[in-house]
């Protein structure tokens, strides 16, 4: 019976390794864009001069996401709007594969003859190498949304957002919820090694050290790793461990909702309210009937726009990617190359600003 | 003794065991969090459980065959998508029907997974591990980015979780949990009593003796992962009410769930020996270890993954111990019924199983 119990445990071992290893293999993404690649080749061989048209990828963190699809919305309309006569690629990786799918794509178009990559990195810096393959290559490669951590690799980071906003934002809104007096909440935010997420926080608990929001106490901050089911159970057990939390802040979209709808179920919305990060269309039925009564967000259809000015005029050779350069990006204006300051080394581009949205907005931007 | 013996055999009590590792966790626990013994712990519990212990029931009739079927997760993600979306669109329509589109829609995938593996005698590994990834891409494909919202479902829905059947004194029974229950029941009395699930046992046992003695073991196979694609479906449905808003990553990792769920339980990997009822104990001793330490002030979130993997070890380790021993009971029993002996130091060289 040992042995087989053994067995048993070494079969389920065997699984996960498999399930590791093949999903990448099984997983259709990638191959199934290959062929209209191959398409764009012949043009691409020369080098991208001013008016030969630049192949290029937008590469979200992976597939099915509604801000992905937003951003792809942006990064289309100034596709037009500049009148690149080559193609523009929607690429990314199925869900289960993200991290190895997004290096796979990155790595193909390198040899397709891409001109330009905009990625929103999901794989940490181990990313990097084929990034840095692919700008010796000659290729441009911009990130957005999540930027690579070291900057290896990458030209420029287009930032939704200053993150330390993001924390003046959190902090904002807690205040208003909370009221006057202040009060106790807990953060309840992805993984544990979510760059973005990560960042948000610290730049939050910076902002809770002055004076005037003293009245503010961070309890804790828990991960539900942004699975519905986590987020769900972390935000119950966070009223069980704190009966005399107010507030539970998600910078998050998954987090956020889940919360929510937990709070909802459990007829507690009266005693801890829920704010953050959250989708207008995902938190519209919180937002009126009080559960989450404000949260922020930014345009990701704004964020695909810029992030493609920026990499189309990389790829020309307008801009340079270097400290201090400006540009004019089509309808939203002016911007400036600078240097990150959320990290150790590399260059941004910051978009901005948040949007508030309460019980007054939520219903036409949920449309 | 004896009469007991004659009476019960080890695998029936494992269930036991299992029942008495579970009390002993929540007394630890008991001692360690304010408020543990509460009627909320309950409700928090039950609630948590209902998607996993259903999953794992079907996920146990096949792996009671000898096979496996990975691809639940993707089928509970799938079914709560599309029935989301339809209901989004069709408010009105009958909740009796909803849940038997979910039931359906899971069913047609199952039997695609049994059709390959029963008749195209393709490994059930190979075969599942393919269609975890084909149905959640075939989800990414016609999801075109766009989410199940809480706001466009149907209010019953939406207020179905809170819903109690019954109450406890204060500890309240919920629908969904109770489903959950219902599913374990039904599907214990059916592997216990028909003919149909006797014989998953003698496939999973011995297949090529199964064979042999005439038993149509395609169709049984086919039939058992329509069954776990049918439940992965039915999870699909409370999984879609319990948290609205659907995304493509619905369901992700439940598969592995489901399987750790059944082996916890007793279900052997290399089948024939296990039962729904084990499956769906297993299922509450990982939810109550997990549920328990995000409640444990004492421990911090980095720890408490390795701790879940430390405490599953320990409980099926003790679980183990306990059935080895008592096996060599009955089977040093056995041998004196066979022999007429009395034990002896002789006898103990013959107690291995």
């Amino acid at each position: 019976m040992f042995k087989q119990s053994l067995k048993g445990l070494s079969l389920l071992l065997i699984f996960s390794v498999l399930l590791a290893a093949c999903a990448p293999a099984v997983a259709p993404a990638p191959q199934a864009a290959a062929p209209e690649a191959a398409a764009t080749e012949a043009p691409a061989e020369a080098p991208a001069a001013e008016g030969e048209g630049v192949p290029m990828v937008l590469m979200p963190k992976f597939l099915g996401i509604l801000v992905f699809d937003q951003a792809y919305q942006g990064a289309l309309e100034a596709h037009n709007e500049i009148g690149n006569p080559a193609q523009l690629q929607f690429l990314g990786p199925t869900p289960e594969n993200s991290v190895a799918g997004q290096i796979e794509i990155l790595t193909n178009a390198t040899t397709q003859g891409v001109k330009a990559i905009m990625i929103s990195n999901n794989a940490g810096d181990q990313i990097a190498p084929a990034a840095k393959a692919a700008r010796e290559a000659g290729m441009t490669v911009v990130t957005w949304d999540s930027p690579i951590p070291s900057a290896e690799g990458e030209q420029v980071f287009v930032a939704q957002v200053d993150f330390d906003e993001t924390g003046t934002v959190m902090a904002d809104m807690a205040r208003s919820i909370l009221g006057e007096d202040g009060g106790k909440f807990a953060v309840l935010s992805a993984s544990p090694d979510a760059a973005n997420q990560n960042a948000w926080i610290a730049a939050l608990q910076r902002v809770l050290e002055q004076p005037e929001y003293a009245n503010l106490e961070l309890l804790e901050i828990v991960y539900g790793n942004d699975q519905s089911e986590d987020s769900y159970n972390q935000a119950l057990a966070l009223v069980d461990k704190y009966p005399d939390m107010e507030l539970i802040m998600a910078p998050t979209t998954v987090g956020i909702a889940a919360a929510a709808k937990a709070m909802q179920d459990e007829g507690l919305c009266d005693q801890v309210k829920v704010s953050g990060l959250g989708l207008p269309a995902e938190m519209l039925e919180f937002t009126l009937n009080g559960c989450a009564p404000e949260f922020a967000l930014w345009s990701f259809v704004d964020l695909g726009y810029l992030a493609y000015h920026v990499a189309y005029k990389l790829a020309t050779g307008e801009l340079q990617g270097v400290e201090g350069e400006t540009f004019e990006a089509g309808r939203m204006g002016s911007y400036t190359i600078e240097k990150d300051p959320t990290r150790e080394a590399g260059l941004r581009v910051l978009m901005g600003p948040f949007t508030v949205y309460d019980a007054s907005n939520v219903e036409a931007a949920a449309q | 003794m004896n009469a007991i013996r004659r009476r019960f055999q080890p695998e029936q009590v494992r269930e036991l065991v299992l029942i008495a590792l579970i009390i002993g966790i929540i007394i630890f626990f008991g001692t360690q969090i304010e408020n543990y013994f509460s009627p909320r712990t309950f409700t928090r519990i039950s609630t948590s459980v209902a998607v996993v212990a259903i999953v794992a029931v079907g996920q146990t009739l096949v792996i009671l065959t000898r096979n496996i079927d990975l691809s639940v997760g993707s089928i509970v993600g799938f079914t709560a998508y599309v029935v989301g979306t339809y209901l989004a669109a069709n408010n009105d329509l009958p909740p009796a029907l909803a849940v038997l589109a979910a039931v359906g829609i899971g069913a047609v995938m199952g039997a695609f997974n049994g059709m390959v593996v029963a008749y195209g005698r393709v490994p059930a590994i190979i075969v599942t591990l393919g269609t975890l990834a084909i149905y959640r891409t075939l989800l990414v494909e016609i999801s075109g980015a766009r989410s199940v919202l809480t706001s466009a479902l149907p209010r019953w829905l939406v207020n179905l979780p809170p819903v109690n059947v019954f109450s406890i004194g204060a500890i309240d029974i919920r629908l969904l949990f109770a489903v959950a229950v219902l599913v374990v029941i039904v599907f214990q009395l059916i592997v216990t009593y028909s003919a149909w699930g006797r014989r998953l046992y003698a496939i999973g046992s011995n297949p090529d003796a199964a064979r042999i003695a005439g038993f149509p073991a395609q169709r049984i196979v086919f039939t058992a992962f329509v069954l776990s694609g049918a439940l992965a479906g039915l999870a699909g449905f409370v999984f879609l009410a319990r948290f609205g808003n659907i995304t493509v990553v619905a369901g992700q990792g439940i598969e592995l769930q489901s399987v750790a769920a059944a082996v916890v339980g007793g279900v052997n990997i290399n089948g024939g020996i296990g039962s729904p009822f084990g499956a769906f104990l297993g299922a509450l001793l990982v939810d109550i270890i997990d549920n328990s330490l995000i409640r444990w002030l004492a421990i911090s979130e980095f720890l408490r993954n390795a701790l879940l993997g430390l405490l599953i070890l320990l409980a099926v380790a003790t679980d183990t111990v306990i059935m080895n021993r008592l096996r060599k009971l009955w089977s040093r029993h056995e041998l004196q019924v066979a022999t007429g002996q009395a034990p002896t130091e002789k006898g103990k060289g013959h107690r291995a199983v």
